[in-house]
């Protein structure tokens, strides 16, 4: 079956080529853009050539690349996993493959923040150049037929125009840029990478990075969860949900007085945050603290807005406690 | 075929198997996910639909040959836009390693290499 695959990958690749010559009579861009671009102007700021040390290699079994794909990027950051661990998690039995978002989802559990790349040649090879290897989503088949791959981007050299993939059977698959591109631009770019909580992608942006974290925050330990929070806000202090994670991941580890202070500093910089003022009344309270937590659940009340019904429930749990009636 | 009271069963076992084992929920504390999705106005609203289409998703996988937990469990993972993307989507989806069409690709490839030889 492989030997069927590696087969059509030959021809594919071939077919590439032919598409490659041919694009180059009618100008590339329209076939390989980024390619050419890059071959164009090579940003000044990124290596020639890099390579991620200590990349596993998982010969791939019939059809599963993602569980394959996957061990490999979180092995290589000595997350203790195999494919066979993993194919309950991103295997699909009756498409045979693991889907985008499974292969985003899959790696969650294991405190990994998953984070779905921008549609870019240069974020791929920024990725390895930072040591962090990428899972590419490339297609294999001829139009109008797909044969849909997961393989991992290891190392690329711009002098040779290569970059190096364990892809299937295939530990060290050498290709050029433009049948890489080729292949992989059929997926619209897709590209992820899995990195450990203290850790941010290069490519990382505010928004998109804070939803890999909460999604990773739903699943994982709040160890985990708590790292990347903190890593998070070590580059943009500023953002006020990434305060509330890490108080929450602190509440959750019973560090309530930690989570105090964080909320503290966030209702600092953002007093309008009745999100954050609510959840201070609550370490507050739970600290015994009632009198305190009063005045800040009050301000919160004030506040109004869509968590008005929690916000309600919190002050009359205090309330409670202080033992007036509402 | 199943009546439509079991079909309703299984819906209500789905949702609560989605929500109850794995949502911790701390007294008054407002979690980061719903932080997160607070710009969407009528929060309860988006977190109801929600629980829904995770407990739609999760039976569309089962479909696929997914026991009920492991299904849920997957579910659990996926953040919730991730979960609205991918709702009814799962049998067209691109699913890396192989695609039902791949013997019609080997037989057009055959075709096309021997054309090319023997031509």
């Amino acid at each position: 079956m492989s030997g069927l695959l590696d087969g059509i990958r030959k021809t594919a690749r071939v077919l590439a080529g032919v598409f490659f010559l041919a694009g180059g009579l009618s100008g590339c861009a329209l076939i390989i853009p980024q390619t050419d671009a890059l071959h164009r102007t090579w940003p000044a700021d990124l290596a020639e050539k890099a390579e991620v040390p200590g990349v596993p290699f998982y010969p791939q079994e019939d059809y599963q690349c993602g569980p394959a794909a996957l061990a490999t990027s979180l092995a290589s950051f000595k997350v203790p996993v195999t494919p066979d661990d993993l194919v309950d998690k991103v295997y699909l039995p009756a498409r045979q493959g693991s889907l985008q978002i499974e292969m985003l989802a899959g790696a969650r559990g294991y405190g990994m923040v998953s984070y779905e790349l921008p549609q870019s040649f240069e974020a791929v090879l920024r990725e390895v150049a930072a040591g962090t290897p990428v899972i590419v989503l490339q297609d294999y088949g001829v139009w109008p037929l797909r044969i849909w791959h997961y393989a991992v981007v290891a190392a690329y050299d711009k002098t040779k125009g290569e970059v190096v993939l364990r892809s299937g059977m295939k530990e060290n698959l050498v290709i050029p840029f433009s049948v890489f591109e080729y292949t992989w631009k059929e997926s619209h770019y897709w590209a992820m990478v899995t990195v450990p909580p203290d850790r941010l992608p290069v490519s990382a942006k505010e928004s998109d990075y804070l939803n890999a974290i909460v999604a990773m925050e739903r699943v994982a330990k709040p160890e985990a969860a708590r790292t990347a929070y903190a890593t998070f806000l070590g580059r943009w202090p500023d953002n006020v949900t990434a305060s509330i994670g890490l108080a929450n991941a602190e509440y959750a580890l019973g560090r309530v007085r930690q989570a105090e202070l964080v909320l503290w500093g966030a209702a600092e910089r953002h007093p309008e945050s009745v999100i954050v003022l609510n959840n201070l009344a609550q370490t507050l309270s739970d600290q015994g603290r009632t009198e305190e937590a009063l005045q800040v659940i009050d301000r919160a009340a004030e506040a109004g807005g869509p968590f008005a019904p929690t916000v309600a429930d919190t002050r009359l749990a205090i309330l409670k406690r202080l033992g007036k009636s509402p | 075929m199943k009546s439509a009271a079991i079909k309703f069963i299984c819906r209500i076992l789905m949702v609560s198997m989605i929500l109850l084992p794995f949502q911790t929920v701390y007294a008054g504390m407002i979690s980061t996910d719903k932080v997160a999705a607070a710009s969407a106005a009528q929060s309860e609203r988006a977190a109801v639909l929600a629980t829904i289409t995770r407990a739609d998703v999760s039976s569309q996988m089962q479909a696929q040959g997914l026991d009920p937990k492991l299904a849920a469990e997957r579910v659990n993972a996926m953040s919730d836009q991730e979960v609205h993307t991918l709702a009814g989507k799962l049998d067209s989806a691109p699913a890396g390693a192989k695609n039902s069409g791949w013997a019609w690709a080997v037989v057009i490839i055959l075709a096309v290499v021997i054309w090319y030889n023997w031509k």
